[in-house]
Formats: structure tokens, sequence, C-alpha cells
């Protein structure tokens, strides 16, 4: 019973979060220019160089399923929400010394709070770009077996994105600024993650690596159990998520820990 | 006063707003580094995904992987030197909107340089850094290329600010525009750091007018190509434009701005 209290104090905390995201009209159809911006770009080069090389696959891809590799990549990309920032001004600012006082756990306030966030903006983003990429270069076939293996994919992918981000945001108590470290990591996601080329594309020897770090398994490998839907690729890809999950929880508690030695509070 | 005379005044200006930038950033001088190198790691990122793909795909319709490191050099450096130099201009749409423009108002001279001089960015001056080096040590040019090359940095330099405070103007007239701002920048940036061949008919059209990457990048590529005069006079010809633009619809926009009425101390 006190669990079930627990949990739906941060669903609804990721409720409210949902909802106050939905009302950002102007920051939502900034967002979705800016995908169909990338997507026709990516479209271009990709199209050239498909027609460069005469393939009719790349990296195991299909021009259609390259596009709609990308379309997922960039609707997770780019629905990541402030996570770093966020913990980052809550430490500078004392408001964590606020939040510690509340009666909840401060990482799973931020953990329910991200996830509404996300979820809402990753939706608008899929059916955005899907609305584009289906423009441009038509259906993807088996999409929707895709849909299901990307629906279970998604909540360790975006797990793992948290850690990531929250540990980041951590690093202010040390610190003068942590804009440069998570500009490095959201980098990380974005090329080593394979983002905007697949896995893959990049040489054999760095494959088995690249498909071990979190960044992979936060981008790629959801993607890729969208446009190629295989319940072994999917098993596989759950397994790194959890194991880079593990790794990087036990990370961030030890940093956290170490983190709340640092806090004073001063009353007033 | 006459022309040069004016040129010399503005230089001055930027010349003291710099050094008092620069001295507000060495009091975190931490913080100010960390946040360059940032940039440069990052801006590095996007020359390894580009070398990848060049490794794989050797030639893109003629542009091989040293005329793409020359646009991101390009790219890099006007971005970096627009945003160190004229900082206010890439936030003048939230300036705007938030009522901020009084202070600048006070002072005595024109408030579009006191403005748009008066703030530093940090992690631009790591986009500079990176932009110069990629082009020397990756592409290795001549002396003469590397000059050209300066030149034509400083042009696009001119385009994005001139850029920035068109779009940041776009908040005297929609409202609050910052949204809009930075994803339009966004996508200036984003375009003008693909080559320029993947993209033809109407899109080029907007490539030289709505989303000026042709003056960013693309003429002046041609340019060092060719070591070519006229392409670096229709650079630098295209760049006065857009900076034209973006002082006209600042001033035609001042006209509707509307005080914030806002109380705020100033070092």
């Amino acid at each position: 019973m006190k669990q079930m209290n627990e949990l739906r104090k941060y669903l609804w905390i990721a409720r409210i979060s949902a909802r106050s995201n939905l009302s950002y009209v102007g920051d939502l159809v900034g967002r979705i220019v800016f995908l169909a911006t990338v997507l026709f770009i990516f479209l271009k080069l990709w199209q050239t160089t498909f027609g460069q090389t005469g393939a009719t696959h790349l990296g195991g891809l299909t021009l259609t399923q390259m596009l709609w590799y990308l379309t997922i990549t960039e609707a997770i990309l780019m629905s990541a929400p402030k996570v770093a920032q966020l913990v980052d001004e809550d430490v500078r600012t004392g408001a964590l010394a606020m939040q510690l006082v509340r009666p909840m756990s401060y990482g799973w306030y931020r953990l329910a709070s991200a996830l509404g966030e996300r979820y809402v903006r990753f939706t608008v983003n899929l059916l955005a770009s899907a609305l584009v990429t289906f423009l441009l270069v038509g259906p993807l076939p088996a999409a929707a077996g895709g849909l299901v293996l990307l629906a279970v994919a998604l909540p360790l992918a975006f797990l793992l994105d948290f850690l990531g981000n929250f540990w980041v945001g951590l690093a202010a108590f040390w610190l003068e600024d942590t804009s440069g470290l998570l500009l490095i990591y959201s980098r990380g996601v974005l090329i080593i993650g394979g983002a905007f080329i697949p896995i893959d594309l990049y040489p054999p020897a760095v494959q088995p690596l690249l498909r071990w770090l979190p960044f992979a398994n936060i981008t790629s490998g959801p993607a890729h159990v969208f446009v190629d839907p295989n319940g072994g690729d999917l098993l596989a890809l759950l397994v790194r998520q959890l194991a880079g999950a593990v790794v990087l929880g036990a990370l961030v508690l030890l940093t956290y820990r170490a983190a709340l030695r640092r806090v004073f509070v001063n009353g007033g | 006063m006459n022309n040069k005379n004016k040129l010399l005044n503005w230089l001055a200006l930027a010349g003291a707003y710099f050094r008092l930038n620069l001295r507000a950033h060495m009091e975190y001088r931490g913080a100010f580094i960390s946040q360059a190198l940032a940039m440069a790691v990052n801006d590095f990122v996007w020359i390894v995904f580009w070398t990848l793909f060049f490794t794989r795909f050797p030639v893109l319709k003629g542009w091989d992987v040293k005329d793409v490191l020359t646009i991101w050099g390009l790219a890099a450096t006007g971005f970096g030197l627009a945003a160190t130099f004229c900082g206010n201009a890439r936030v003048l749409a939230s300036l705007v909107v938030q009522g901020q423009l009084d202070a600048w108002m006070l002072y005595p001279r024109r408030l579009l340089p006191h403005l748009v001089l008066g703030k530093m960015s940090a992690s631009a001056w790591g986009d500079v850094v990176f932009g110069y080096a990629v082009y020397i040590f990756f592409v290795r040019p001549d002396a003469a290329h590397v000059l050209l090359f300066v030149l034509l940095s400083l042009s696009a330099a001119l385009v994005f600010v001139g850029f920035f405070i068109l779009a940041g103007s776009l908040s005297f007239f929609v409202g609050n525009a910052e949204v809009l701002a930075e994803q339009w920048t966004m996508i200036l940036v984003t375009f003008s750091t693909y080559p320029e061949t993947l993209f033809d008919g109407a899109v080029k059209l907007l490539l030289y007018t709505l989303i000026p990457a042709g003056f960013v990048s693309y003429l002046p590529v041609a340019a060092l190509h060719h070591m070519s005069l006229p392409y670096t006079l229709c650079t630098v010809g295209g760049a006065l434009l857009v900076l034209a633009a973006g002082i006209t619809a600042f001033y035609v926009g001042l006209g509707r701005y509307e005080s914030g009425s806002l109380i705020e101390m100033r070092g």
C-alpha cells in the first residue's frame, strides 16, 4: 500500500510535467519545423549517397529504412528534457535544499518529471516527423511490428539518457559550469550513438564497443529495432540497456551521495 | 563626422567592449575555458562524423572531405566571431520581449552598436579557435588561401550578426519570437554546414535569401577553390546586404517597442 502511494505520487508528477509541456505551442511548432528541415537535409544527403554508390542497401538499410531510422533517432534526440540544466540550477540556486526536505526523493522526482515531459515531446516529434518522412519517402514496410518493438525499447533508452544527464547535472557540485560537459555528452549521443550514421557503417573494429556504450542504446538501438524488427535484436538491446542502466545508476548514486555531503543548509 | 571617422569610432567602441567583456569572463576563468573547450570539442565531433562519412563514401557530388572541412571552418569562425563580439545580437529576441532595451537607450550613441556589443559568448571562442585550426591543420592551405579564408570568415561573421539582428527583431512585430529566432538561426547554421550540391531548385533560392547559408559558406568555398575575386566580392556584398536587412528591421521595429519598466542593477 505504501509503495503504491509512493508510485502514485511520482506518476502524478509525470502527468503534471506532461500537461505543462503540451501548453508551449510555440516551442512545439519551432521544434517540428527544425525537425522537418533536418530530415529534408538527411534525405538529400542519403539520396545522393545511395545514388552515387548505386547500392540498394547501406549498413543493411534501404534508403526508405535509412530515413525512417533517422526519423526515430531525431525524434528521440529532440525530445530530451533539460535534466542536467535543471539539476545544475537546483544546485547553484540552493533550490536542492528545498527539494530535500520534501516528502519525496529528489532523484525520483526528477525522473518522473523528465519521463512525463519526454513522452509528450517524443510522441509529438514522432507524429510530425513521421508525416514528413512519409511524404518524402513513403511508408516503412513492417512499421506496425517495429512500433511495438520501439515501444518496448524506449523506456530503458529514456532512463539511460536521464541517468547520463543527471550525472552531468550533479557535476555542478564540483565544477563552476557544467554546460561544457553537457555539450560533450550530447554530442556523444549524437555521433558515437549512431544518431546520424547507423553503427553498421562505422569501422568494424569499433562497432562492438559503440554498441555497448550507453549512447547507442539511447538512439541507434531503438531506431534499428523499429526499421528492422527482430526479436533477437530487441533482446540483445534490452540486455545492453539494462547493463548500462545498472552501471550508470551506480555511478549516479555514488556521485549523489558524495554530493549530498557537500550540502549545507542555513536557516533563515 | 565623415565615414572613415565613423568607422574608426565604431571600432574603438567595439575594442572597448571587447576588453571589458573579456575581463568579465576572466573573473570566472574556469567556466570560460571549459565552455570554450567544450564548444571546440563539440565542433570537432562533427569533423569525426564527416571524416567517417567520407572514409566510407569518398566523394559527394564533386565535394570531398576538405571542402566540407572548409565550410565547417567558415561557419564556425563566422558564428564564433559574431557571438564573441556581438553576443547580445544572439539573444535580441528575448531582450526585446522582456523590455530590456531601456537601459541601452540611455547611452550617448546609436542604440544598436551598444546593445549588440554589450555581451560576449564564452563558448563562441571555441568556435573561432576550432574554425581557424580545422582549416589550417586539416585542409593545409598556402598563405594566400589562409589570408582569403580570414577575410571570408569576417564576412561570414557579418552575415551572422545581420541575421541574428534580423531574427531577433521579429520580437518587435510578432511578440515573443524567442523560439522562432532560435530555430531560424539553427536552420541557417545547419544548412551552412552541408554541401551546397545536395540542394537544388527552390531550396537553392532560399539558401541565398531567407536562409543565407550561401553567403556563409557556399560562395566562400567557391572563392577559395578558384581564388576568385568575383566570388569574394559576391560573398562580401551578400554579407553587407544581410547586415543592412538586420539593421533596417531593428530600427523599423524599434518604433513599436514598449518599455518593460524593468528595474535592474547594472554593474
